[in-house]
């Protein structure tokens, strides 16, 4: 069974990732006196999608259903968070990548095309669509239902071994 | 005299009233009075009690052991003085030969256990012998006498210490503990994640309410920056480009927040109920939906954004913007500013005319497990 204070505990570290990770993708752009210093906070940011995806994944390990075996169901489950998690750390690090990549010599260019202005809304468009997910996901783990056993449990289980 | 002294403590029956202490003391004396030929009376009178009382004897048997010390330690002058206290009372004859004196008062003391003659006598003797064993004992022994009785102060052990403490104030802090246990106990994980949603909910109806402001107001001073049918545009470039990508950053961050904030109304993740509530035009549901549009058409923007805010004059070497291009980059960029402006704003009144709608916390929390048997239901259509 999920301890209160553990829950509480990961559930604050969550937010908090969460939190930097909004604060980078709303105040990178002003934040570009050098280039080293967006560099550092895109770094930051990936890895810090890295281990809110390593975060969300223990937490199903955690789980009971997960334990019964019903590996299948808890991603049936969650399915958007995890294709949103995924897909996000997919166009940060792209988008990262092509735009360090302009400004590396100078960060003050006006450094927009096409490409990059599509890449960067959709980036930011999936990254508010993973904050919901995320949120969404983190507090719906804290439900004690899907740490003890139950009838609906047992009715999986039994149609997975039929 | 000799001959008898070692025997009193292993005879000694242990009843508790004053009479009884003397029994040993006769006990032994007996094989004497018969040899020193008492009258019958004495003799009966010795040997009754003693048969008497033996019952008793296994009833308080914590009779202190301390009258057997005192039997063993007491001098032959307090049994003189004994004797002398309980003469003065009831024999008025003086004493003189020792062994038979005592036998014969003895005699008379445990008389009126058995007659009911002489109780009086027998009340003072007990006052008396309790005296005479208050003033012997005290500097003997220090064991405590009476009866135990419950100290205010109580010793608890607190970091591998043992620290006085205040009984009645220890009992209170026990109820405390006991109440905050209980008040721990029932705050479960489940009561964790509701606070933290619905402390959500009550920072994103701020942001909606503050994002609705701050757009209104971002767009009346474009407005003013701009003039009369855009004819300031060169001023607005000027004025507004320290403004006009903090503005944008801003504008985001308020949009991220107010739009995770509103899905949450609507619960997004499940489509079925998302969907019914979009055709129904939930108020939610629709604040969700230009909360969403006025995010995509913010971020179309940026490119905008960052050519006004590295706004040069356009004669200058390796400046963005050409002299004639202001107005066809600007206007759509205003125009989309006040959409934005308009949809945040009645997104807001939307959300605001009904802040405590929240589908997400009334399925997430309380209609999870019915959900599940959704193979169930697959099964029975399948078939």
């Amino acid at each position: 069974m999920l301890q209160t204070s553990n829950y509480s505990l990961v559930l604050s570290l969550q937010f908090l990732l969460l939190s930097y990770d909004l604060f980078v993708n709303s105040f990178s752009e002003l934040l570009r006196m050098a280039p080293v210093i967006q560099l550092v906070l895109f770094i930051i940011q990936d890895i810090t999608i890295l281990f809110n995806v390593i975060i969300i994944f223990l937490m199903f390990f955690n789980t009971f259903v997960f334990q019964a075996g019903l590996v299948n169901l808890l991603f049936h489950k969650f399915k958007g968070t995890i294709v949103l998690s995924a897909a996000y750390l997919a166009l940060s690090i792209s988008f990262h990548i092509w735009v360090m990549n302009h400004r590396w010599k100078n960060s003050n260019q006006f450094v927009w095309t096409n490409g990059l202005q599509t890449l960067f809304v959709f980036q930011r468009l999936v990254a508010v669509l993973y904050y919901y997910f995320y949120k969404r996901t983190a507090v719906h783990l804290g439900d004690p239902r899907f740490y003890q056993d139950s009838l609906w449990l047992r009715k999986e289980f039994a149609q997975v071994r039929s | 005299m000799e001959g008898v002294r070692p025997r009193p403590p292993r005879i000694l029956p242990p009843v508790p009233s004053g009479n009884q202490d003397e029994i040993p003391l006769s006990r032994p004396k007996k094989k004497k009075a018969k040899k020193s030929s008492l009258d019958g009376v004495g003799q009966v009178a010795v040997h009754q009690p003693s048969e008497s009382y033996e019952p008793l004897t296994s009833e308080v048997q914590d009779v202190p052991p301390q009258k057997k010390r005192r039997k063993k330690k007491v001098p032959p002058e307090s049994e003189t003085s004994f004797t002398e206290q309980n003469g003065n009372d009831m024999d008025p004859s003086p004493a003189e030969e020792t062994v038979t004196r005592k036998q014969w008062k003895r005699v008379k003391k445990t008389r009126p256990a058995e007659g009911s003659s002489e109780l009086v006598v027998e009340d003072e003797d007990i006052i008396e012998d309790e005296q005479l064993k208050g003033t012997e004992q005290h500097p003997v022994f220090s064991a405590p006498t009476g009866i135990s009785q419950p100290i205010s102060k109580v010793f608890v052990e607190k970091n591998r210490r043992f620290q006085a403490a205040d009984r009645k104030d220890l009992i209170k802090t026990t109820e405390n503990v006991e109440m905050f246990m209980d008040i721990k106990a029932s705050w479960t994980t489940k009561d964790v994640a509701l606070s933290v949603h619905r402390g959500f909910r009550v920072i994103g109806l701020f942001t909606h309410g503050f994002l609705a402001g701050y757009a209104v107001w971002n767009i009346i001073v474009i407005y003013i920056l701009a003039g009369n049918q855009f004819s300031t545009l060169s001023n607005l470039l000027q004025q507004y480009k320290t403004l006009a990508y903090p503005a944008q950053c801003l504008l985001y961050f308020l949009l991220t927040i107010s739009t995770v904030s509103a899905f949450d109304r609507i619960d997004l993740a499940k489509a079925t109920v998302a969907v019914r509530s979009f055709l129904t035009l939930d108020p939610a549901a629709i604040a969700s939906f230009m909360y969403f549009a006025a995010l995509v058409l913010s971020l179309s923007q940026q490119m905008t954004s960052d050519r006004i805010n590295l706004y040069t004059p356009p004669l200058e070497n390796g400046s963005l913007w050409i002299s004639d291009e202001e107005k066809e980059i600007l206007q759509p960029w205003i125009v989309i500013n006040l959409v934005i402006a308009l949809l945040v704003g009645i997104s807001w009144f939307f959300l605001s005319y009904r802040p405590q709608l929240d589908h997400s916390e009334e399925l997430m929390f309380n209609g999870e497990v019915e959900e599940y048997p959704l193979p169930d239901k697959e099964a029975k259509l399948s078939s």
